[in-house]
Formats: C-alpha cells, structure tokens, sequence
C-alpha cells in the first residue's frame, strides 16, 4: 500500500497544486467580492442592498455542482470562449462571493452604530470609516466563518474534476484507472485535503485569540 | 442677547423632523452666539436629543433650516432646489461641529492616544508626530496624562468621557454638541467629566449640551432651552428659567426632576 502511494504522489502532487491554485484565485475573488457586497448589504440603500440580496439568496440556495454545470453549458451559448478552468472557477467563485457575503454583513452589522456615529462626527467620510473604524473591529467576527468557507473552497475544488480539470481529486482518480486500487490514492488524498483545512483552522484559531481586545 | 450683532454660529430654524408618522420636531428655532454655552432641558421624548443629533446631520432633517457659521449643514441650494449633501461636503462641515455621546462611543480598538489621533491624521491631514502632540496635550488637559497608552476598556466611564472630549475638542470645533454626557456614569463620576466642560466654557467654546444635569446647566450656561413635544417652550438666562417657572410644563418638569433627586 506504502508502495503504491509513494508512485502515485507525484502525479498527485500535480493535482494538489492545481487545486492550491483554483482554492487561492477563488479565495481572493470572493475575498474582494464578498465584502464590497457585504458593504453593500450592510450599509447601501435599498436599491443597492436587495439586489445583492437576491444574488446572495439565490445563489447559496443552489447546490455548487449545480452551480457549476449551469455555467460551464451557459456560458458557451453567450458566444463567450471561456476555457473549462476558468467556467468552473467563476462558478465558485461565485457560490462562494455569496457567502463571504453574508459573513462580512454579520461581521459588518455586530459593529455598534455609535461607531460609524463617531466616525462621522469627527469627520471621516464613508471609506475612512470603513478602514479605521468598522473593518478592524469586524475583522475579529469576520475571521473565524470566513476561514470556514475559505475551507468549503477547498473543497468545493473537488468538483471542478467533473468538468475536466484536472485536480487532486481528478489525479487520484486518474491514478486509480492505472493502478485499479482506490483505498491507497484516496486515503492519501483525504490526508491532502485534511491537511490544508486542518492547518487553516488552526491558523483561524490563532487570529480569533490575537483579536481579543473587546470584552463580551 | 449678546454683546456683538454678529450672526448666530448656530442658527436653527423651522425645524421639522419625524419618525414615521411621529412628528418629534415641530418648527424649532434656536440661535447660538459663539462663545455660548446653550443648555436644552426636557423631558425624554421631547425632541432635545434628536435637535442635537440634528445639527451635525446624525439625524436628516424633514423642514427647516440647519446653519453653522452660515453653511447650511444637511443640504445645499442647487437653483432653489434642496439637495442631499455628498459624503465629502457633509464629511467636512461635520469635521467642524464635534460631537461627545453618552455611550461615549470611543474607538474599542485604538489607545486613548489614537482615539484623539485618528481624526487629526485623517481629516485634518496632520502629520504623525503633530498630531500625537496635540492628542497628548489634551488628553493632559482633560486629566489623563498617565492614561495616553489606555485602551477604552481599560478605564473607568468617567475616563472614557473624557477621552470622548479631548477627541472631540482636538479638532478644534466651531461648535461642541455635547449628548447626555454624564447620563451612563456612575455618580460619583459624574464631577470630574463636568468639571472639563466648566473649563472648555471657561475658555469660550461655544457649546449645546442636552443635559439632565440642572445644577450644572444653571452654572455653566449663557442660556437655557426647555423643549416639550418637538417645541422650544421657554428660553432665556438661567436664572429666569429656573426662578420664574411661569410655564406650568416646566413647573412640572423642574419638579419631577427636584423628586429624583431627592
């Protein structure tokens, strides 16, 4: 078993990277995304908040993989060339802006108002509040569940192996249909896996103590 | 009124404001020469609060007429048409107008230091040693010299007013609205946050507190405002506000609060 693991790792290493690099694009998309919408949710008109609202709404109620194929078939009917890397990337991407989304307005809206009330008095416009008032403090309830869908990213990855690319999961597949013995390739793989989450969690862990300036 | 003709620095006119179908503003007028300490006593629900919360545009403004230094605080006249103020106008005139809240509403994650700090770096541009030295100079002023590396959460109510102060005053307002300062402090520190804005007055900061405080409003004020139902009632000196209580409202007033007191 040691054996066939040590043969396989290379190919499956191949797949690890592809899946660091899809998880990493994905993150920093709904990273930046996310919180302009969560902004918007959080402190926006009407006319700003409830269409990111349906967005959001919709968007969580799907199942990624769904997600993922309605993309990956629609998007070649708008006549545009997108490669199946790049499809499936923006599918979840977009499943996961939603929920970083949500994240960032529950982070947004724990901030007391008196806050942005104080900000405003001594001056500082919409963005200067948001950068030295609201976001240190709600950086704190931001860290923790954003480290979570940070970790559904991660694994949410996995299905982009359904349209072809291949990732980790693909690879330990790819492998198997050689050497036709799967518990080798997917132990080793879910190690993989655990690995990144396990190792963000803890990080997350680490982050939520240094925060601790605020008494509950 | 008072000795100069000049303009009022604050001058309120008119003023309607509703919450829904709650009318708490009914045409308020109220002048404030510069240098005037304006007290406003009432009842809760009677509209001091939200006038306060009004002047440096907290709270829009339904009717009326806001002007600070004869700037129009919550609109502009674009060809006879009033128009929402943009962020960066409103940004700059409230830059002007400080502002001390009950809940103190300090900034949780910097020092006392910082709190003061922020709004000099960032709205009036100060470089950081300047502004650090300004900051330290009236964090001394107010009492808190040994206090400058203090979070928030590490000071007692009475410590954080005045940290709200000095952040407050460092910009060097035209005008303090001061909210209910004492109202969420423990009695026996109450003396100590008057005892900075006896001083400020002193030195002749214009200011409007809605206060709770009558021994303290009938002190430091040039003039006291009684408001009932979204109406200023009686106005004038303080010794003819308290002493006269001709109007049966405020009879009642003064009274309920001489029984909580008692």
């Amino acid at each position: 078993m040691i054996d066939i693991m040590l043969k396989g790792l290379p190919f499956l290493w191949q797949g690890l990277l592809v899946t660091l690099e899809a998880s990493a694009i994905v993150v920093a998309a709904a990273l930046i995304a996310g919180v302009i919408l969560g902004v918007g949710l959080s402190y926006g008109s009407r006319w700003i908040a409830w269409p990111i609202r349906l967005f959001s709404d919709f968007v969580r109620g799907l199942p990624l993989l769904v997600l993922i194929f309605s993309i990956f078939y629609m998007l070649p009917l708008t006549g545009w060339k997108v490669s199946n890397f790049w499809s499936a990337i923006a599918a979840l991407a977009l499943f996961e802006t939603a929920h970083v989304s949500e994240v960032a307005r529950g982070a947004l809206q724990s901030i007391h108002p008196g806050q942005n009330e104080a900000g405003k008095a001594i001056g500082l416009t919409f963005g200067q509040r948001m950068l030295y008032v609201v976001f240190p403090q709600a950086l704190r309830r931001f860290l923790p569940p954003w480290i979570n869908t940070v970790v559904d990213t991660v694994k949410g990855s996995s299905l982009l192996a359904l349209v072809g690319i291949v990732d980790l999961m693909l690879s330990i597949q790819q492998v198997i249909g050689r050497t036709f013995k799967p518990m080798p390739m997917y132990v080793l793989g879910a190690l993989m896996y655990f690995a990144i989450n396990y190792t963000l969690s803890q990080v997350s862990r680490r982050l939520e103590a240094r925060f601790a300036y605020v008494r509950e | 009124m008072s000795e100069n003709d000049a303009a009022p620095l604050v001058r309120v006119r008119g003023l309607t404001k509703s919450f829904g179908s709650n009318q708490v503003l009914k045409g308020v007028d109220l002048d404030v020469m510069k240098g005037q300490v304006v007290s406003v006593i009432g009842a809760s629900g009677s509209g001091k609060t939200t006038l306060l919360r009004c002047v440096n545009l907290l709270e829009t403004y339904d009717g009326g007429s806001i002007q600070v230094d004869g700037v129009e605080v919550g609109y502009s006249d674009v060809n006879g048409r009033r128009r929402p103020r943009r962020e960066r106008e409103l940004a700059r005139i409230r830059a002007d107008i400080g502002m001390v809240f009950q809940l103190f509403n300090l900034f949780p994650h910097l020092t006392a230091r910082d709190n003061v700090v922020l709004g000099l770096r960032k709205v009036r541009g100060m470089d950081r040693a300047a502004a650090r030295e300004l900051a330290e100079q009236w964090l001394a002023r107010v009492g808190l010299a040994d206090k400058m590396d203090s979070l928030p959460i590490e000071l007692s109510g009475g410590q954080q007013q005045r940290v709200g102060i000095a952040r407050a005053v460092a910009m060097n307002p035209k005008v303090l609205l001061l909210d209910e300062i004492t109202s969420a402090l423990d009695p026996e520190l109450v003396g100590e946050v008057l005892t900075v804005v006896q001083e400020l007055a002193n030195d002749g900061m214009t200011m409007i507190l809605v206060t709770h405080e009558m021994s303290f409003a009938r002190d430091v004020s040039s003039r006291v405002v009684f408001m009932d139902a979204g109406r200023v009632v009686v106005e004038g000196p303080p010794t003819e506000v308290f002493a006269a209580q001709t109007h049966e409202r405020l009879r009642n007033f003064l009274a309920r609060i001489e029984f909580k007191r008692s």
